[in-house]
């Protein structure tokens, strides 16, 4: 087993017309034992920026309170939020920090910028950014969320298409996958 | 514990106890399973690349770029894990931008080249990225490879990656001293083609920049020889609405609108 | 060995590398094969580096850590000539590698033939092979091909020789070594120093003798096919 699938997750982001969704799962398992059915794994850095963190869960609370820390500290000083761009390089860098000994979680960053450009982003454990102009996939289902985004993921969707497409997604991507499920979180920005 | 700089190597112990145990098998990266090539033409240098990324058997980025900028006439191609390729060169081509703020002159290839092979030897191997640099300098047209573990080697043509043997075998066959312009592109992409179709861990498109003496030319996806085939154009419809079970609006916060007073300041 | 190409396996300069003295000076070879398992990295390769202007070094062992070796001596050179007004000596030069190669003996693999010409001793080879020991030797061999050449460099090597015989003999070693050693190959490159100066020779692969069994270069192996012959069991 890999410990990318400790815990079982699955994440999911999809860039429309002025707007961007990002879904994940809401379980929290040990293997293929339930733990937890509301886990959030999708959070809110600032209005138009959000984070999901999949992979192990306790890395990526940690990440996470990390990252907090360091856009707090970035609002003190700058009196501004983060641009979508900026926040990826942030957690491209703390994950490179540790190439040797990694997080084990592989994030993905949702946003968008000032003139309402949709941003969306993926990495692996160790910072490698993946940008992609259409969708991105990350967690123990990301698989079969990889064949549901290719087949269902159309350019420019409004907001409610955009919704319809990216829950559709992840509902038939997580049933293919033991260890993620139990419904979604679904934000639309 | 912030801001240090360098690596951390806070969870090794960790992360070593887990494999350790048998719990799991250590983690998998984001690798260029690649072909990247440069070559020498009459009046430069020219690289080349694919454009997948994969991560196992999963291609997880179609149409990346693997060609990085280093300093204006200077450009180098990545192979290996990802996040390494992609850090070395930001990281040298960050210390480049440094060294011509403090000279005032454009920059080396030979100064790339021992920034790239000091990082790479002194990471024994550990910081796994091959890299095809090339660029035009006060000195004329240079091309290096560079391996892992920090040994370089200067040739008219060069090939790296796990497409290498595939490209090496179009260069080997077909490349001649003073090529044109032209016939240097075609070459190079032909090589990459080589890596496309020939290696599995390369594929999608291909890239190529041209550097000559004061100039730059980025081609991106220069040849796309794989376009996608199976788009609906009817798109995708959904018999059954998703079942939602709860909405929240969250109204995004009123941007301040900074208007400037009617008297602006005056000098 | 498996015959999958490891990209990320430590490139060797699998190697035959020669230094012979001569009367009068030193002649250095070496062949220009470089790999990585068994494929051929760089088949131009130049293993004899340039450490001042009258010595030089023949490279053999893992190509980053024999790099990294003579880069840093060559620096150290650089510093001791302008601060000792004059060359330096092939035997200061033999002692750095010598001093690095032993100090870093557990992260280095490589080993290294020294030769040139001072006005104190004249031409000398030094080899420092993979340890950090220091030899001085009238001739030298070194890498994965030298296994080849020991008995005959016993029985060809004279002397005071002249400067064209001892060429000729490095010529004819490697050539001898790449016939017979897998990571040797490519064309053979040779360096002479005397007080005269420094002479660089390069003998393309096409050019060097033919030993027992080897073939003439051809353009495609057909031709020289005998009748094919259905087979039997």
């Amino acid at each position: 087993m890999s410990i990318f699938e400790y815990n079982g997750s699955a994440l999911v982001a999809m860039v429309g017309k002025n707007c961007f969704a990002i879904a994940s799962d809401r379980r929290l398992g040990v293997q293929l034992q339930t733990i937890a059915t509301d886990f959030q794994r999708i959070h809110k850095i600032h209005d138009r920026l959000f984070l999901g963190l999949s992979g192990l869960g306790t890395d990526t609370q940690t990440l996470y309170q990390r990252l907090v820390f360091r856009h707090k500290l970035y609002q003190l000083r700058e009196e501004r939020d983060m641009k979508p761009e900026t926040f990826a390089s942030l957690v491209s860098a703390i994950l490179y920090e540790k190439r040797f000994g990694p997080y084990f979680c592989q994030p993905v960053i949702a946003g968008l910028s000032d003139e309402d450009k949709p941003f969306i982003c993926t990495m692996d454990s160790i910072g490698a950014k993946e940008l992609a102009k259409d969708f991105v996939v990350a967690g123990t289902a990301g698989e079969s969320l990889y064949g549901a985004c290719e087949a269902m993921f159309k350019p420019d969707m409004e907001p409610e298409e955009l919704f319809e497409t990216i829950s559709q997604a992840l509902l038939s991507s997580v049933d293919r996958d033991c260890l993620s499920g139990w419904g979604g979180h679904v934000y639309v920005v | 514990m912030e801001n240090s700089g360098g690596f951390s190597f806070d969870l090794c112990k960790r992360n070593g106890w887990l494999v350790e145990k048998g719990i799991v098998k250590p983690p998998s990266f984001t690798k260029t399973g690649t072909t990247i090539v440069g070559l020498v033409f009459q009046d430069g240098v020219i690289l080349g690349a694919d454009t997948r990324a994969t991560a196992g058997s999963i291609v997880c980025d179609k149409n990346c770029e693997k060609i990085h900028y280093m300093a204006p006439n200077i450009y180098c191609c990545g192979a290996g894990t990802a996040a390494d390729t992609e850090a070395v060169t930001d990281m040298v081509s960050s210390q480049l931008q440094l060294h011509r703020y403090h000279t005032g002159r454009e920059s080396r290839v030979i100064t790339a080249l021992t920034l790239l092979k000091k990082h790479l030897f002194g990471y024994q191997g550990y910081v796994s990225a091959a890299l095809v640099l090339g660029g035009v300098d006060c000195t004329g047209p240079h091309l290096h490879t560079i391996y892992p573990h920090g040994s370089t080697d200067t040739l008219p043509f060069a090939t790296m990656g796990s497409g290498s043997l595939a490209a090496m075998s179009v260069f080997e066959s077909k490349y001649k001293e003073g090529l044109t312009r032209d016939e240097g592109i075609k070459i190079v992409t032909e090589a990459i083609c080589a890596g496309i179709f020939n290696d599995l861990g390369s594929g999608s498109n291909v890239d190529v920049c041209v550097l000559t003496k004061g100039h730059k030319e980025y081609l991106r996806n220069n040849l796309m020889p794989n376009p996608r085939t199976y788009v609906s154009a009817k798109g995708y419809s959904f018999s059954k609405k998703t079942e939602v079970l709860m909405t929240k609006v969250t109204p995004l916060k009123e941007r301040v609108e900074v208007i400037e007073a009617g008297d602006a300041m005056e000098e | 060995m498996d015959p999958k190409i490891d990209s990320s396996a430590p490139i060797s300069t699998g190697t035959t590398i020669i230094g012979v003295t001569y009367n009068g000076g030193v002649v250095l070879g070496a062949d220009s094969r470089t790999s990585t398992g068994v494929y051929v990295a760089n088949r131009a390769s130049d293993k004899i580096t340039q450490l001042t202007d009258n010595v030089y070094v023949c490279r053999s062992g893992s190509a980053a850590d024999s790099q990294v070796v003579s880069d840093y001596v060559r620096y150290f050179l650089h510093q001791h000539t302008i601060q000792l007004g004059q060359p330096a000596t092939v035997k200061v030069a033999a002692n750095l590698i010598r001093l690095l190669s032993y100090s870093n003996k557990k992260m280095l693999q490589t080993g290294m033939i020294v030769g040139g010409w001072d006005k104190y001793e004249g031409g000398k080879i030094y080899g420092v092979p993979l340890g950090g020991t220091i030899i001085e030797q009238p001739f030298a061999i070194g890498g994965s091909g030298s296994s080849y050449l020991y008995g005959f460099f016993d029985q060809a090597w004279k002397e005071g020789m002249t400067k064209e015989e001892a060429e000729q003999l490095v010529v004819k070693a490697v050539s001898l070594a790449i016939a017979r050693d897998g990571a040797s190959g490519g064309v053979v490159r040779t360096v002479t120093i005397n007080s005269e100066g420094v002479t660089k020779n390069f003998y393309p692969g096409d050019q060097l003798p033919l030993w027992y069994e080897e073939l003439e270069p051809q353009n495609s192996l057909l031709d020289i096919q005998t009748e094919a012959v259905p087979m039997s069991i």
